[in-house]
């Protein structure tokens, strides 16, 4: 086990208890998690399985009932559920970067503001220069060319970039995923995560995703399983040596650029970038 | 029946002309959606044949197109391309206000997140269809609601809100509604999405129960679980549907890889008692049988042991792909019945299987347990010989 | 979602302006008829506000001043006829500055070429270039009329169709004619200022006079006291004094009247009815804020993911709530554009409007910068008043329960939540309908949705109401007042029943009169008529005002009087009187059988009152006493001036037919009539003044109803947007359209008649109000209220059609809706 790693992200036994008038509901039952920098974490679980609350606990989105999350920002650790909701905005803003099964961009907004937004936000960058570092977003996730169309204009797998684009926006270094393909078909879902696997392996990203398909296990570096709020095939850290998924990914990707030029709408944008 | 190989252009002219026995027929059904990055299409050009009294699943990933398709099912979206006719109704050829009356008639919706109305009682949910489509006698229908709800066991319940009652007790609400205009055809879409497995393993009773009086049932679920206990299942991958003799024969491949062989089989004909494969003779192709059945003999076709009988739905050829010989027996087309097939190249199947550990392990399952069967089956016929 | 569009381009590509601000933008112009709405509701309290206040600085300031500027006079006298002499006794009496004679009578004029004779006050003057008091202000022409011309003060110009150069006719006291020609015309803001209901003006100099077959002598003095101009008991002290000097030294006054330099006689009354017309304003903001607060709570309400998403990438609450305040401000900065230059312009047109009424000028056209502040500092508090607790509340939601929709669809949200319980309301509605068809009584689903629907979201409910029932009371209100005013006209006609009123120059005798005027076919019954002018004074001896004592023959069927306490007169009462309510304020314990000091021509009697009568009439205390008593004391006995003539039609037409038929039937007999009137022909010009007052205060009351019409339209839409799932369920189980829009037409209608329902009740005390504060402003007196089924009649048809036309539009969007739109909404 590699003791250099630092872990980025670590949940101490959290528990999580819905209160009903049915009764306690434990919606996460003492999970314990690390997450090495740079991992590509797949969380794995059916829905009601607990996988979206675990989120929340990373995210700070919901309180957690006992345990702790600690994760490491810029440099310092923060115990999440110990901020105030303010504190947390500006937290959340700065050190994650959270991406939605929905792609939640601001319908009335172009692609531009949107990525802008989180910069306006946390003040991270003055509006020019903010402007010009969305738009190397937007060339990275390659919809440049319709940075001043509006969300509804574009199709999904656009949003999801434009959505990843804008959790990229304040260079946060980790980004959390819910279910990010969940509504996208498989060509399109293959090439979002050709981007997510471009920023772990080229920008030292770490990423956390959610997902309830199990046929994605491959392609994270590491992946779990969750049910009834435990996790289950639990393995250590770093499973899979980085060097040996990257080389699976990269054939994968190899494929799915067959198969993508089928797709008549994607295909004029897609690929170039991503090498 | 899904017909992907071979549509006549002379059948979508017919209209209501179709089959009496058919609840709902598509024709070359397409969807587009456009917008400023370009046109997708959502449905690629669907035909579809469901009869009366089926009990349809139709299952497919997110994004596959299968709510797209339950929508031009329901009249609820408009098809770009194709014909949709819905017992006996071409449901594109009327207003949308009609078409809302006529699905009041017609078919009775049940939705993933109940879609109860939130300010009536179930009772009153219930009544609510017979109001709009004006079925029933207005004094009649209180009576007919409650036994509608007295059979999803919910008549103690009757006076209270939806909020105020189970999730499950509100989509067995949701049923009962689908239900209060005596419609012939029931859709659901997801019904069992936010439901724990008792409650969905209830509900699916529920529907079984509905299919045995003569409704024609249409599910669309995720859910394999649930899959196996309807009769009929229809996959959708990338807006197209997978032949349902490659979904039979290979239930565990990704749908990716489903669609790759509906699209790449090649359909053959085999008239009654016709020889498939010579033992001995080289085999390039998996076998799938669409319809009819197959005998396995040892040795020649003509006079060898019959080793097994395969059915529609049934496979052939892997053995002899997966371990790169020859045909260790031959394979005769019924007595019967002509033989419909479906043969996919080697090097296809043996990259799509590399690819498919799932697939693999349980084919390997079947060529063991074949080959044992071949094994005793030889012996036995080497001892037969041995004694005559 | 509107369309990408070229101008956003432009706007962004030139100008970047932070995401944050451009949200707040775009939210501003993304619902164009939600934006419409909040910025009309915020501008229409804002410009009746404006208008108002504007109106009232103007007229507050002008009308003083303008008044002010023609130096009235202080005291006004009314005499008999007197000479230059007197005048200068009177010049030189103690605290008089200026003092000028002018002799003014009564005239039938009409243009030549015209057959309506108009009745006017002909004011003759001495010296018109030496005009010191009252003064005339020259509009067009000549100032100066020379002998036998005439100068017509402007608001003459309304009756008579005249202009400078023209021929003016005038009926002299023996039939004859006399044509003159129009020479000028002036504005005289002065003379019979204090009298909403004065007739008009004209003037000569008194060398015409014998033209016009009149004495040469003055019967008034106008005059201005040299100090305290502005001290109305010092010149109410002058002008006893001034009186009293005159009566002993053997001139009788008739009346006196007293005003202030500064202040216009009807200033107070003018300032209470703009005080009712602010008063509806500041509920007219008050009920636009009310809409405000539905609306913001709503659009909260449906951005709640998008702050969800805001606080998940790094907002805070603080900068959130400020983007939502920056778009309250926008809404409120909007109105006051549309509001502050309009109601500018109106406060300015209704300044001039009562101006006109009134008599006076105005010092120009002008914009009051006090009704600006107060229109921003509305236009933008109320708003942010009205949004801050939606907005705080909706910044301040956790990004869990913003986004909960969203994750919980991945997360299995029922799960996690079992059955709640149905609220009160809830079991209380569902028990209802069940114990109705356990009496078979069932009510059809869809009629059962609309009206439970009307009741979901009760806080937007109360407001929608609140905003709908004020403007209804309002409205039913107004209506109430305007016939209790009329009410109160036709009391005043009881003291005037008389069908003809024939008014001669000098006494005949009854009998005589009588006797002729019986020749005249219709005439049913003829009354002499008295009457005695007295002072009313304190205990000690000061004078308070001048009492008119009207002297009917006691069992006169011509006047019904209002009796509040004691009796009517009776034909042996000496010394005795029934007295007006309005002795009161001076005599509050005034009881029947208690005594008066009266100061009948210079001796001081007393009187005892016999009754106290409601009443009635503009001005003064009036007292009527037996004809039987009065005549001897006027030693006037069967002998009257006034003749009192019922006939045996009382229809208008009829009244001025026999009007004209007498009038002439006396000339022609030689007899110097003085005018010959139809007896309610002073009622209409009240009328139409108080007409001009309630149709103020119907507009107010139809703005008030705009505001309420335009809350249930919002309500609706709202109601509409947020059930659009609903909606979609309905429609997938088969509601057609017509089904749809009757559903949510139904829901408007039931909102509208509860709100009805709440205006019914809410008028009465509305109607008591309105009608004291306006009677107080108006008459100086309470009136007894009147209500009328009119207004609630009027209202109910126009609240039916407001809330199925405001229904009507968010209906047909909802049964535009497609299912798939709608449930993609998930």
């Amino acid at each position: 086990m590699a003791a250099v790693v630092s872990p980025i992200i670590e949940l101490q036994n959290v528990t999580k208890v819905y209160s009903t008038e049915a009764g306690d509901f434990n919606a996460l039952n003492g999970i314990n998690l690390r997450v090495d920098e740079g991992e590509f974490l797949g969380i794995v679980g059916k829905s009601g399985a607990g996988k979206s609350t675990l989120l929340n606990m990373i995210t700070g989105v919901d309180h957690l009932t006992h345990g702790e999350v600690i994760v490491r920002g810029n440099g310092e650790d923060i115990s999440v559920h110990k901020l105030d909701e303010d504190a947390l905005a500006l937290w959340r803003g700065q050190t994650l970067g959270i991406i939605f099964q929905s792609f939640q961009l601001l319908p009335m907004l172009t692609l531009i503001e949107n990525v802008m937004m989180p910069i306006d936000l946390c003040g991270a960058y003055r509006a020019r220069p903010s402007r010009e570092r969305a738009m190397e977003l937007l060339s990275l996730v390659e919809l440049e060319d319709h940075a001043s169309k509006l969300p509804a204009y574009i199709s999904g797998g656009q949003q999801q970039r434009v959505a990843i684009a804008r959790a990229l926006a304040n260079d946060p270094p980790i980004l959390v995923a819910d279910e990010p393909t969940g509504s996208l078909d498989s060509v399109t879902a293959d090439h979002i995560f050709d981007v997510f696997e471009h920023l772990v392996d080229e920008r030292g990203k770490t990423i956390v995703m959610v997902t309830h398909d199990n046929s994605l296990g491959p392609r994270f570096t590491r992946h779990v399983q969750i049910a009834d709020g435990e996790l289950t095939d639990l393995t250590g850290p770093a499973q899979k040596p980085r060097k040996h998924a990257l080389s699976h990914r990269a054939a994968k990707s190899q494929r799915s650029f067959g198969e993508r030029t089928q797709s008549a709408a994607e295909a004029k944008v897609e690929g170039k970038r991503m090498k | 029946m899904t017909t992907p190989h071979s549509t006549p252009e002379t059948d979508s002219i017919k209209v209501a002309s179709s089959h009496p026995d058919d609840m709902i027929r598509l024709h070359g059904v397409v969807k587009t959606y456009k917008n400023a990055a370009g046109e997708f299409k959502v449905l690629k050009g669907l035909d579809l044949t469901i009869r009366r009294g089926e009990f349809v699943a139709i299952v497919g990933k997110s994004g596959s197109g299968k709510s797209t398709l339950l929508n031009m099912i329901t009249g609820i979206d408009h098809p770009t391309g194709g014909q949709v006719v819905v017992n006996g109704t071409d449901i594109y050829s009327i207003t949308e206000s009609q078409r809302s009356l006529w699905r009041g008639r017609n078919l009775g919706i049940v939705f993933q997140f109940f879609q109860l109305l939130p300010m009536l009682t179930l009772l009153e949910n219930v009544m609510l269809p017979m109001d709009y489509v004006d079925l029933y006698d207005f004094d009649e229908r209180p009576a007919r609601a409650m036994e509608l709800l007295e059979m999803v066991g919910l008549k103690e319940q009757a006076h209270k809100l939806p909020l105020a009652v189970s999730t499950g007790q509100q989509q067995m609400t949701a049923i009962a509604r689908a239900l209060a205009t005596d419609a012939p055809l029931l859709v659901a879409d997801e019904p069992t999405g936010n439901l724990d497995s008792k409650t969905a393993n209830h509900m699916i009773d529920v529907f079984d129960q509905l299919v045995r009086r003569g409704k024609t049932i249409v599910m669309v679920t995720h859910d394999p679980s649930l899959a196996s206990r309807i009769s009929r299942t229809i996959i959708i991958a990338d807006g197209e549907l997978i032949d349902e003799t490659v979904v039979k024969a290979l239930p565990l491949l990704r749908h990716r890889h489903m669609l790759e062989i509906t699209k790449k089989a090649r359909q053959v004909t085999v008239q009654p008692g016709e020889v498939i494969l010579d033992c001995g003779q080289p085999v390039d192709n998996l076998y799938m049988i669409a319809s009819g059945s197959v005998d396995v003999m040892l040795a020649d076709g003509k006079h060898g042991k019959l080793l097994a009988h395969l059915k529609a739905g049934e496979l052939f050829g892997e053995i002899e792909l997966l371990r790169g010989g020859k045909a260790i027996a031959s394979v005769r087309a019924g007595h019967h019945h002509p033989v419909e097939l479906l043969t996919f190249p080697r090097e296809d199947f043996l990259r799509i299987i590399e690819e498919s550990p799932i697939t693999a392990e349980a084919l390997g399952k079947i060529v063991q347990d074949r080959l044992e069967e071949h094994r005793v089956k030889s012996r036995e016929e080497r001892e037969e010989r041995r004694k005559m | 979602m509107s369309k990408p569009n070229h101008l956003f381009s432009i706007l962004y590509s030139q100008n970047p302006m932070k995401p944050r601000w451009r949200k707040v933008f775009l939210d501003l112009i993304e619902n164009k008829a939600r934006t419409l709405l909040v910025v009309l509701s915020i501008a229409v309290g804002v410009f009746s506000i404006g208008v108002i206040s504007g109106a009232y600085v103007i007229i507050s300031n002008d009308m003083s001043a303008s008044y002010a500027a023609n130096n009235p006079a202080n005291i006004e006298l009314r005499m008999a006829d007197f000479n230059d002499d007197v005048l200068t006794s009177v010049r030189n009496m103690p605290g008089i500055a200026n003092a000028e004679g002018r002799r003014v009578f009564s005239i039938r004029a009409r243009p030549v070429n015209s057959t309506t004779w108009t009745m006017i006050d002909l004011v003759a003057l001495n010296d018109f270039a030496a005009n010191k008091v009252d003064l005339l202000t020259p509009v067009a022409g000549n100032g100066d009329p020379a002998r036998r011309q005439v100068i017509l003060e402007k608001d003459a110009l309304k009756n008579l169709n005249v202009s400078v150069g023209d021929q003016l006719e005038f009926e002299l006291p023996d039939g004859t004619t006399k044509t003159m020609p129009v020479v000028g015309i002036v504005q005289d803001p002065t003379t019979g200022a204090g009298d909403f209901l004065a007739p008009p003006f004209g003037y000569i100099s008194m060398n015409t006079l014998e033209n016009l077959q009149q004495p040469d002598l003055y019967n008034r003095i106008y005059a201005t006291v040299s100090s305290g101009q502005d001290d109305a008991v010092h010149i109410s002290n002058v002008a006893g004094d001034v009186k009293d000097r005159l009566v002993r030294s053997g001139i009788p006054v008739n009346r006196t009247r007293t005003s202030k330099t500064h202040e216009h006689p009807l200033a107070s009354t003018v300032n209470a009815i703009l005080g009712i017309l602010l008063a509806l304003g500041i509920l007219i903001v008050f009920l636009s804020s009310s809409l405000i607060a539905n609306t913001l709570n709503a659009l909260l309400n449906q951005h709640l993911r998008y702050i969800g998403v805001m606080k998940l990438v790094g907002g805070r609450n603080r900068q959130i709530l400020i983007m939502y305040l920056a778009l309250i401000v926008s809404f409120g900065v909007l109105a006051l554009l549309i509001a502050v230059p309009l109601g500018g312009q109106a406060a300015y047109g209704l300044a001039a409007f009562i101006a006109s009424e009134l008599r006076f000028n105005l010092l120009g056209y002008r914009l009051v910068p006090i009704a600006f502040a107060i229109q921003i500092a509305i236009g933008i508090l109320v708003p942010l008043v009205a949004g801050l607790v939606p907005v705080m509340n909706g910044s301040k939601v956790t990004v869990l329960k913003a986004i909960s929709g969203d994750l919980a669809r991945a997360e299995g949200r029922p799960l996690h939540r079992g059955p709640k319980r149905e609220s009160a309301w809830e079991k209380f509605q569902t028990r209802v309908t069940v114990a109705l068809s356990h009496r078979g009584i069932h009510i059809p689903r869809p009629l059962l949705i609309s009206l439970r629907n009307t009741f979901r979201r009760r806080g937007r409910l109360m407001l929608t109401l609140f905003t709908l029932t004020m403007g209804g009371a309002i409205f039913i209100a107004v209506f109430n007042v305007r016939v209790t005013l009329h009410d109160y006209i036709g009391a005043i006609g009881n003291y005037f029943k008389a069908d003809v009123e024939l008014d001669f120059t000098q006494p005949y005798r009854t009998h005589e009169i009588q006797q002729y005027a019986m020749q005249i076919p219709g005439v049913q019954r003829v009354e002499g008529w008295q009457g005695l002018s007295a002072d009313l004074l304190y205990p000690n001896g000061s004078t308070i005002d001048t009492i008119n004592i009207v002297a009917p023959p006691a069992n006169s069927a011509m006047v019904q009087p209002i009796l509040v306490s004691g009796r009517w007169i009776e034909a042996s009462d000496e010394r005795k009187l029934t007295i007006s309510e309005s002795v009161l304020p001076y005599y509050p314990d005034l009881k029947p059988g208690d005594f008066l000091p009266l100061k009948i021509n210079g001796r001081t009697e007393q009187w005892q009152v016999v009754g106290i009568f409601q009443f009635v009439g503009q001005e003064g205390i009036l007292g009527y006493a037996p004809l039987e008593y009065v005549e001897q004391a006027n030693d006037l006995a069967n002998q009257s001036t006034s003749f009192h003539i019922e006939t045996v039609r009382h229809d208008r037409a009829y009244q001025n037919q026999m009007a004209d038929t007498l009038d002439k039937y006396f000339r022609t007999h030689g007899f110097n009539v003085l005018q010959s009137q139809a007896g309610l022909a002073s009622l209409d010009n009240a009328s139409q003044s108080l007409d001009t007052l309630v149709t103020f205060l119907l507009i107010m009351a139809l703005l008030t109803a705009t505001v309420g019409s335009m809350g249930l339209a919002g309500t609706m839409g709202m109601n509409v947007l947020e059930r659009t799932r609903e909606i979609g369920i309905m429609r997938a189980i088969g509601a057609v359209d017509g089904i749809i829009m009757r559903t949510v037409i139904a829901e408007g209608m039931v909102i509208g008649l509860i709100s009805f329902g709440l205006a019914i009740i809410l008028s009465v005390p509305f109607t008591y109000l309105l009608s004291y504060i306006v009677s107080l402003a108006v008459f100086e007196t309470p009136i007894q209220t009147v209500f009328t089924i009119t207004g609630y009649l009027i209202w109910l048809t126009l609240i039916l059609i407001m809330s199925a036309v405001a229904s009507i539009l968010p209906a047909r969007n909802a049964a535009r809706l497609t299912i798939r739109e709608v449930l993609a909404y998930e």
